[in-house]
C-alpha cells in the first residue's frame, strides 16, 4: 500500500528526487555534534506553541473583564485545558533557553562567521522577536503579574528622548496599561508576531541551504575557514554523513530528552513560569509588592536599575544587542576554534558570567 | 499653588511605575496623632507604642479609626468638629468596638459577658487589650487571663471543643492557599471556608458549653465537605504526576532508543 502511495506520488512530482537530494543525499560533516540538533528542538518548540496557542484561542477571551476568567476555566474546566496551557506557558520559557543554547552553541564554534553572516542575523532577530512574542503573551492572562510587569516594561520605553511617551502611549493605547493594551499585546502576540517569525525561520533556514551547514572546528587540525567572495559556492560535505537516517536519528534523540525535561517541568514543576501574582486577576489600582520580569529579562531589568538614568541603561543594552547582532561583521578573522580564539573566549566567558550575576541580582534585589 | 501641585505629581509620578517594589515597601505617612503623642511620656505617649504592636497597626487602622477627629490637621486633630470622640468610658466600649465589628458586638451582647456589661462584666478590652488590640484566637482563651474574673474550667472545656476546628480551618486555609497560587478555581472553596470561619468566629463570644460543642460539630461536617473537595483535587493531581512520570520515563527511553539506532548507522 505504502509503496503504492509512494510510486503513486513519485511519478507524478518526483519526490524519490528529492527524499535523494534532501534526505537521504544531503551530506553532513562527519564531525557534526549533538549541538547542531539544536535548531530542530527549536522547530519542534515552535510548532507546539503554535499548536497549544491555537487551541487556548479557542476559549480565550482576549478581552480585559473577561481574559483572568476565561484562562482560569481553560485551567479548570476545559478537558486538558490546564495541560494545554502549561504546555503553552513552560513551552515560551524553554523555547528561550533553547535559543541562548543554540546561539551559544554557534558562537563557540564560529559558525556565524563568512559566509553566514545572514544566518547569524536572522537568527539573532528571531531571539528578539521570541522575546517579544513572550511579552506581549505574558499580558494576555490579564493577571497581577501581567498588567505591572507589562507596566514596568512599556514604561521603560518612555526613557527614550523626544519619542518615549508617545511610543510608551503608542504601545498601551493609552496613557495606562488597560483594555487596549491588551487588544494590542495579543493581536501582536497571536497574529503579527507568528508570522513574521516563521517567515524569519524561513529565511534562516533558506540561508543554511544556500551556504550549506558549517562543520565544527574541533576534531580537525585546520580550523581556520576563510571565505573568499569570488562567487557562489555551496560547502558541501562530500564523504560526510547523510542527513537521513543518521542526523535525522540525533535530532529525534535530542528531541526526545527535550520532551523529557519539558514534561517533568509541566507535570512535577507546573508553577515554574509562575508566581503567585500570576493566579490574581489584574487590579490597576493594587501594584504588588515584588514584580519581577521573566528570567529572561532579569539582567536587562537589573541594568535598567543600576543606572543613574533609564535612558543610559537602555542604550548600553541598545549598544550590547547591536554588537551582538552585527557580530559576524566585526569578527571577521577565519579563525573558528575557541581555544585558538582567547580573546574571544574571554568575551564569550565574562559576557555569560555577567549576563548570570546580572540575572541573580535582579532577581533577588 | 494647586498648578504647582500638579506638576509636581505629574513629574513625580512615573517614578511610581519606574520602582513600583519600593513605592509598595514605602511605609504610610504618620498621622498627626502619632507625631505628638510618640513624643510625649507616660500616659498619653504609651498607646502609641502599645498601637504599633496591634492587629489595627498591622491592617493600617490609626488612631482616627477608632477615636476620630482629623488625622492630618494638628491644630484640628481633636476637634469635635472634626468628629473627634476621644475615649469612650467603660460601658461604651462595646458599642465603641461594635462600629466596625457588628457581628462580633451582637454575639457579645447576647452573650453571659455581654450581659454582664455594666456590672462588672468583661468588656472587648478586657480579654483584647485596648491599644495593643490582639486578633480574636483561642490563645486568649487561656487560664491566666479567665480566672481574672472566673474559674477556667468551663473556659478550658470551650477552647478544647473549638481547638480541634480552628486547626482544621488553618490546614484547609493553607491547602486552598496553595492550590489558589497552581491556577486552581479556589473561588468557591474560599467563599465556602469564608462562611464557615465567620460562623466559627461566633462562638468566640459564647460562653455556653452545649452550645459550642454542637456548634463545631456541624461546621466539621461542614469543614468535611470541604476537605473532601480538596481530596478529589489532591487525587487528580497525583494522578497527573503519575502520567507525567510515565510520560517522561518514555521520552528518555525513546531518546536511548534513537540514540542506539544512530550509532548502528555510524
Amino acid at each position: 500500500m505504502l509503496n503504492r502511495l509512494y510510486r503513486w506520488l513519485d511519478l507524478r512530482y518526483g519526490i524519490g528526487e528529492i527524499a535523494e537530494k534532501e534526505l537521504t543525499g544531503y551530506l553532513l560533516p562527519r564531525n557534526i555534534n549533538e549541538w547542531y540538533s539544536l535548531g530542530s528542538v527549536l522547530l519542534v518548540i515552535f510548532a507546539i506553541q503554535v499548536a497549544t496557542g491555537m487551541l487556548l484561542m479557542i476559549y480565550y477571551v482576549p478581552d480585559a473583564d473577561k481574559a483572568f476568567k476565561s484562562v482560569s476555566f481553560i485551567m479548570n474546566e476545559v478537558p486538558f485545558g490546564w495541560f494545554i496551557r502549561l504546555c503553552h506557558a513552560v513551552g515560551s520559557n524553554m523555547m528561550v533557553a533553547v535559543l541562548l543554547l543554540h546561539m551559544l552553541s554557534t558562537l563557540m564554534m564560529g559558525s556565524y562567521k563568512a559566509p553566514r553572516e545572514l544566518n547569524w542575523v536572522t537568527g539573532f532577530t528571531l531571539f528578539a522577536l521570541v522575546q517579544g512574542i513572550s511579552l506581549t503573551g505574558y499580558l494576555a492572562p490579564w493577571s497581577q503579574l501581567s498588567f505591572w510587569a507589562t507596566t514596568v516594561a512599556t514604561n521603560s520605553v518612555s526613557a527614550i528622548p523626544v519619542l518615549g511617551p508617545t511610543l510608551v502611549e503608542f504601545l498601551r493605547g493609552g496613557k495606562l496599561v488597560g483594555p487596549a493594551t491588551l487588544g494590542r499585546f495579543f493581536a501582536l502576540h497571536a497574529a503579527v508576531l507568528p508570522v513574521v517569525i516563521a517567515a524569519l525561520i524561513g529565511a534562516h533556514l533558506f540561508f543554511l541551504k544556500r551556504t550549506g551547514v558549517s562543520a565544527p572546528p574541533f576534531g580537525r587540525d585546520e580550523t581556520a575557514n576563510p571565505f573568499e567572495a569570488r562567487e557562489y559556492h555551496y560547502q558541501g560535505h562530500p564523504g560526510g554523513i547523510p542527513f537521513f537516517p543518521n542526523y535525522a536519528l540525533q535530532d529525534l534523540s535530542s528531541i526526545s530528552i527535550y520532551f523529557a525535561v519539558f514534561l517533568a517541568v509541566v507535570f512535577f514543576w507546573p508553577n515554574m513560569p509562575f508566581t503567585p501574582d500570576a493566579f490574581v486577576p489584574a487590579d490597576p489600582f493594587k501594584t504588588p509588592a515584588h514584580i519581577k520580569p521573566e528570567w529572561y529579562f532579569l539582567a536587562n531589568y537589573q541594568t535598567l536599575k543600576i543606572f543613574p538614568s533609564e535612558l543610559l541603561g537602555l542604550s548600553v543594552q541598545a549598544a550590547a544587542m547591536t554588537f551582538l547582532a552585527l557580530l559576524p561583521f566585526i569578527d571577521r578573522s577565519p579563525e573558528r576554534h575557541p581555544l585558538k580564539r582567547p580573546l574571544f573566549l574571554t568575551l564569550v566567558i565574562a559576557g555569560i558570567l555577567l549576563w548570570i550575576a546580572l540575572s541573580v541580582w535582579g532577581h533577588l534585589s | 499653588m494647586i498648578a504647582k501641585n500638579i506638576l509636581a505629581i505629574l513629574l513625580l509620578a512615573p517614578l511610581l511605575f519606574l520602582q513600583p517594589a519600593a513605592a509598595v515597601a514605602a511605609e504610610q505617612p504618620e498621622t498627626v496623632c502619632i507625631q505628638c503623642h510618640g513624643s510625649m511620656p507616660d500616659r498619653l505617649g504609651a498607646p502609641v507604642n502599645l498601637w504599633r504592636g496591634s492587629v489595627h497597626a498591622e491592617n493600617g487602622i490609626s488612631c482616627n479609626g477608632c477615636h476620630g477627629g482629623d488625622p492630618k490637621d494638628a491644630a484640628n486633630a481633636m476637634s469635635p468638629q472634626r468628629g473627634f470622640l476621644g475615649a469612650p468610658k467603660e460601658k461604651d466600649i462595646p458599642a465603641f468596638c461594635g462600629r466596625c465589628h457588628p457581628g462580633v458586638y451582637k454575639d457579645y451582647l447576647a452573650s453571659a459577658h455581654g450581659r454582664a456589661l455594666g456590672a462588672g462584666g468583661p468588656t472587648c478590652v478586657t480579654c483584647h487589650q485596648n491599644h495593643q488590640v490582639m486578633k480574636a484566637s483561642l490563645a486568649l482563651i487561656n487560664e491566666k487571663s479567665c480566672t481574672r474574673c472566673h474559674s477556667f474550667e468551663r473556659a478550658r472545656a470551650i477552647r478544647d471543643a473549638m481547638s480541634g476546628t480552628e486547626a482544621r480551618i488553618v490546614g484547609i486555609s493553607g491547602r486552598i492557599e496553595k492550590f489558589q497560587v497552581s491556577g486552581v478555581d479556589t473561588e468557591k472553596m474560599g467563599k465556602a471556608l469564608f462562611a464557615v470561619r465567620n460562623r466559627f468566629h461566633t462562638l468566640f463570644h459564647d460562653v455556653d458549653v452545649n452550645r459550642v460543642k454542637s456548634e463545631s460539630a456541624a461546621i466539621n461536617k461542614e469543614l468535611d465537605k470541604l476537605d473532601q473537595a480538596l481530596k478529589v483535587i489532591d487525587d487528580e493531581h497525583a494522578r497527573r504526576r503519575v502520567v507525567g512520570g510515565i510520560a517522561v520515563a518514555a521520552a528518555l527511553l525513546l531518546a536511548f532508543l534513537f540514540h542506539a539506532m544512530k550509532k548502528t548507522y555510524d
